[in-house]
């Protein structure tokens, strides 16, 4: 340790070469003069030759340091808002209004399906004027969910286009549909089979919706719902960074403050320097508090994408498949020539829905059989043995044994395996010709109604799980625009009060 | 793509290298960070996946997964084509050894668990196909009493004996270019598998059989990627759309099938969904 004692930094050595007169620049020749001075400077600045030299350094690295650990904080600190932000409040939200339209359209064309079905029996199952009702309403929800995706879209070209074919499909659809349930009108029959005109037109309109219009739904959430998994995955990751980082930042806060109080302990013979002290326990307490904050909110963001959106987003586009299977059965009933594409195409539905082994599940006939003893494996109180897959295979496999949602999941299955064999009540009375029975069967079910609400109940217990993470992730980050810097602030004054009556002693 | 996901690696690892072990290379990556592009095609479907005698490979599979590479920022001298016969596609995709299916590959839940499905690119449906003078045969019914053809290994035939039960008389044969033969030559009466490629089939016999047009299942073609390459599934998928949007893939049906008088879909099919 060198013990020459010299003025201390800034007071010796050649002044710097004055600039020149105001507003000229310096003449470049002037620089090579002023270099060996600042050289010197910088060496003796590097070299530390005196105590207070070094004693500035060591406080200069140690507000470094608190900076760095500002620094990583703020930014784990802003990608949780910025995660929170897009999941919770903006693209999220939006994204599973989208999911709507995909339910509105299906019911759209159940609900033109039910009127046709009716022909002058008004009263029979929920009435014309209630499927009419509904059929209006499924409109409206349907425009505003274009107008959320459209916003949604934002400038991506594909995006809109997509939107735009949804809008001009859809007048198209209303255009068809209008006219075959008013020729249905003028022709008045009784409840069953519509004349073969108006089975012409409703085919049209049916296969446009099937083929075009809800597809093009379907993937515009789906590919909105890229804009959150993508959020997700990059603020996820960045938010469990910054936690990481700021540990590391926190250690060497910590290590540069006990640097200096070493130093300062030995060079003036002091025990402690109470502000250094205060200073390091400040930063302590801050580093465990922002990396708990940060790992807890990489949890909420966690919660609320996994058990919250994904859960609501695949409920949605369950409940709009099984509306279609469901509407699929009156079109089995409506139109006698397609009976079989439509009883094929329930089948594919409800394989989509809960999907059962292939090689033992070959027609809707094994489905029914099978379905039973699948359903039954699954126990909400935990010990299930779920063999089968599809979106309820999934919901079965992600709830907790005991959990609130594992009953609400018993429930729907319990619902949906009622409403398959409402379906085969319908379908044998029509293979045994009792097609009135059948239709009777079908009108008046509430099979499909009671399982719908438990689907709905199931969604909206994912709904409260997303927006009670987004709360808590929103509740947890408070007052942190304020804690952050005003602690880091903190931190620094306790260093400069802590050095500062130290170098007043070579003043 | 693949500069922000090395960064944040490079910065995670910097942290704490041995925490974030798994950052990035749990799932093998994504096909949209490789340099060439390896894509598994049938050999032996006309119309769909077909080996010509020069060796290249053709077909409406071909040519999607031509369009697919091209939006995906591949060169076309870095596409390779390879053969994937039905029994090795998951495998290949698991061994790496091939980046992407587009081979007349169904979706099935089954197979989800094992590989990601980017598309459908296409709907097929099962349908009928006879000569061209037989009018009796109108939908799948019709069949009752006809000899149908039963391919070894394939079950194209059990939905119409099986699943309806309806008593046709099966024929078996050895593939379905014989069927199509003894068809023709009034060995059988119908042939009943995909649409798609009855229409392969069809095409090369002009104007001798003709397809009944009425479809008894969904069939999604879709798109194999190794499982778990959701950033390659979704890149797929958009440039699914735009082949649609932009009316390559109904000139892409109208060049293979359009003579055959089958009626395709030319409106972008319903994804299955990445995650």
């Amino acid at each position: 340790m060198s013990t020459t004692v010299q003025h201390p930094v800034g007071q010796g050595g050649p002044l710097p070469t004055p600039a020149g007169p105001a507003g000229r620049p310096v003449p470049e020749a002037s620089v090579p003069a002023r270099r060996p001075g600042t050289l010197k400077r910088i060496r003796r600045r590097v070299h530390l030759r005196t105590v207070p030299a070094r004693v500035r350094a060591l406080a200069l690295a140690a507000v470094v340091t608190v900076g760095v650990l500002f620094g990583v904080a703020n930014w784990g600190v802003g990608n949780a808002r910025t995660g929170l932000d897009t999941i919770g409040h903006d693209a999220g939200p939006q994204v599973v209004a989208t999911g709507d339209l995909f339910f509105a359209l299906n019911d759209m064309d159940a609900q033109v399906a039910n009127v046709l079905l009716l022909g002058r029996d008004h009263g029979l199952g929920r009435g014309r004027d209630a499927s009419l009702r509904l059929y209006e309403q499924r409109r409206t929800e349907a425009n505003q969910a274009l107008l959320q995706a459209a916003q949604l879209a934002g400038d991506d070209p594909t995006e809109q286009r997509t939107v735009r074919a949804v809008l001009d499909g859809l007048g198209r659809y209303e255009r068809l549909a209008g006219q075959a349930m008013q020729l249905d009108q003028q022709q008045g029959h009784a409840a069953g089979p519509p004349s073969p005109p108006v089975q012409a037109l409703y085919r049209q309109a049916t296969d446009l919706m099937k083929l075009e219009l809800l597809p093009q739904a379907y993937n515009l959430t789906l590919e909105s719902g890229s804009i959150v998994r993508k959020t997700y995955e990059t603020r996820h990751s960045a938010v469990l960074a910054g936690r990481l980082w700021t540990l590391a930042a926190g250690a060497l806060v910590i290590v540069a403050l006990v640097a200096v109080q070493v130093y300062l302990a030995r060079r003036f013979r002091r025990l402690l320097n109470p502000a250094l002290a205060l200073a390091t326990l400040g930063t302590l307490a801050l580093v465990v508090a922002a990396a708990g904050l940060l790992g807890s909110l990489a949890g909420r963001l966690e919660t609320a994408k996994e058990d919250g959106f994904d859960s609501v987003l695949a409920l949605s586009r369950t409940r709009a498949i099984s509306n279609s299977a469901y509407a699929d059965e009156s079109r089995y009933l409506l139109d006698p020539v397609r009976a079989d594409t439509y009883e094929q195409v329930y089948f594919d539905k409800s394989q989509a829905i809960l999907y059962l082994d292939a090689e033992r599940t070959k027609s809707l006939g094994d489905y029914y059989v099978n379905l039973g003893p699948a359903v039954e494996q699954f126990k909400p109180e935990g010990g299930s043995e779920v063999t089968f897959l599809g979106f309820f295979g999934d919901q079965a496999r992600q709830a907790e044994p005991g959990s609130q949602e594992a009953r609400a999941v018993a429930e729907v299955l319990a619902g949906y395996r009622a409403f398959q064999q409402q379906d085969r009540d319908v379908r044998e009375q029509v293979a045994a010709g009792r097609r009135g029975q059948a239709l009777a069967r079908h009108l008046n079910a509430r099979e499909f109604e009671r399982y719908d609400a438990a689907l709905v109940k199931l969604a909206r217990q994912h709904r409260a799980t997303f927006d009670g993470a987004i709360k808590e992730g929103d509740q947890g980050l408070r007052g942190w625009n304020v804690i952050l810097p005003g602690a880091c602030v903190a931190i620094v004054i306790g260093i400069l009060v802590g050095v500062r009556p130290r170098l007043a002693e070579y003043r | 793509m693949r500069s922000s996901r090395t960064a944040a690696c490079l910065t995670a690892a910097a942290v704490a290298a041995t925490t974030l072990a798994g950052c990035g290379t749990g799932d093998g990556g994504s096909i949209l960070d490789k340099e060439t592009l390896t894509i598994g095609v049938k050999a032996d479907q006309p119309g769909l996946g077909l080996r010509r005698p020069d060796g290249a490979f053709e077909g409406f599979d071909v040519d999607v997964a031509r369009y697919v590479a091209g939006k995906l920022g591949f060169a076309g001298a870095d596409v390779r084509f390879t053969e994937t016969p039905s029994s090795v596609r998951e495998k290949v995709l698991q061994e790496g050894r091939v980046d992407m299916i587009v081979a007349t590959y169904s979706i099935t839940a089954s197979r989800k668990t094992k590989v990601t499905f980017a598309g459908p690119y296409y709907v097929a449906h099962q349908d009928t196909l006879v000569r061209a003078g037989d009018a009796a045969i109108r939908n799948v019914r019709d069949l009752r009493g006809r000899r149908l053809c039963k391919v070894t290994g394939s079950n194209s035939w059990r939905r119409v004996t099986e699943e309806r039960r309806i008593e046709a008389q099966l024929v078996e044969t050895s593939s379905y270019s014989d069927c199509v033969n003894r068809l023709a030559g009034g060995g059988l009466d119908a042939v009943s598998t995909d649409d798609l490629i009855l229409a392969g089939f069809a095409a090369q016999r002009g104007e001798a059989v003709r397809i009944v047009n009425a479809p008894i299942s969904d069939e999604k073609y879709g798109v194999g990627l190794p499982k778990g390459d959701i950033d390659g599934c979704e890149a797929v998928n958009t440039a699914l759309t735009q082949m649609y949007q932009d009316g390559t893939a109904g000139r892409l049906l109208g060049k293979w099938f359009g003579r055959t008088g089958l009626r395709t879909t030319n409106s972008v099919p319903q994804f299955e969904g990445c995650g």
